[in-house]
């Protein structure tokens, strides 16, 4: 599917990309690749889909955003996809997932809610509320972090 | 001094997503803003190192890289927490993890070569750590994926 360069290319660009001048010359050096050729092959990684975005990840613990819950929704099946539209359609919903329930868990849609405290959150989730006419949900509040990092798909061999 | 000034703001509005492709970004982004390439470095430097910025790079669609993903939920008991965790956590394909006011109260997301992998891994967790009630919830549809905080 990818050749053996765009992974090498994606092992790279899913860690850190330098803060200097020439970012991408001194990764091309490192693939061992020319500046040129490495920027057409993330334009094209791009292009194609495969990199969902390319930019900073922000901490949003210390950026404003301090508060974050998940907030799991009962949605009735045949009405999910409407439901499902207008949540994404709030600035303050990062994420927004249809899940099958299982066993003792009925929710069917996971939304991300980003704010300054909780009080905004629940304020959110109550709008969210209204607007879908879905009544039954729950707000996750993280309490802790456990693990935050990003996902590392073709690790690099320990040469070289 | 607060933690983010305007310059700040402006440049991290910019770069969070369409990072410049082109052979010197931060001067692209300098000139964008009417910054001077040197400030945007000295600037994104610092706040990588305050810890503002996570990283810089790529994210990519596990899909399309042959990879499938899910998010898990398991009912651990308070004091087991962190055991639970570290077994988790142990597994490269656990990217988030959270504790989170529920029953269900630990809640992380698996990316592995296939779903089957995934399952067989939760087994595997399950038995070391004595938690049974773990739920595997996969995205059925996504409706928005969004990573852009207008700061």
């Amino acid at each position: 599917m990818l050749t053996e360069l765009e992974n090498e290319i994606i092992a790279l660009i899913q860690g850190d990309i330098p803060i200097t001048q020439r970012p991408y010359l001194e990764m091309a050096q490192k693939l061992g690749i020319s500046e040129k050729t490495l920027l057409e092959r993330l334009k094209d990684l791009c292009d194609k889909g495969v990199m969902r975005r390319f930019g900073a990840t922000i901490y949003h613990q210390k950026s404003g955003f301090e508060a974050n819950a998940m907030v799991a929704w009962k949605a009735d099946e045949d009405r999910i996809d409407d439901a499902g539209e207008k949540m994404a359609s709030f600035n303050e919903v990062s994420h927004c997932y249809r899940r099958n329930p299982t066993g003792d868990w009925p929710y069917n849609l996971y939304t991300m809610i980003h704010a300054k405290d909780e009080e905004s959150c629940r304020e959110i989730a109550r709008n969210i509320s209204a607007k879908t006419s879905i009544n039954t949900y729950s707000l996750l509040f993280s309490r802790k972090e456990l693990k935050k990092t990003s996902m590392k798909y073709f690790p690099a061999d320990d040469d070289n | 001094m607060p933690p983010i000034d305007d310059m700040d703001r402006a440049i991290l509005n910019l770069i969070q997503s369409d990072f410049p492709i082109t052979p010197r970004p931060y001067l692209a982004i300098a000139e964008r803003l009417g910054f001077s390439e040197n400030d945007v470095i000295k600037r994104l430097g610092r706040l990588k190192k305050k810890g503002i910025i996570r990283r810089i790079g790529g994210n990519f669609v596990p899909e399309k890289l042959g990879f499938v993903s899910t998010l898990c939920a398991a009912r651990v008991p308070e004091d087991k927490i962190q055991s639970f965790a570290v077994s988790v956590n142990r597994y490269p394909g656990v990217t988030h993890n959270y504790q989170r006011d529920n029953k269900y109260n630990v809640w992380f997301t698996f990316i592995a070569p296939s779903m089957e992998e995934i399952e067989e891994n939760l087994k595997n967790i399950s038995r070391q750590t004595g938690i049974r009630e773990i739920i595997n919830l996969p995205a059925t549809k996504v409706f928005k994926i969004k990573a852009h905080f207008n700061l």
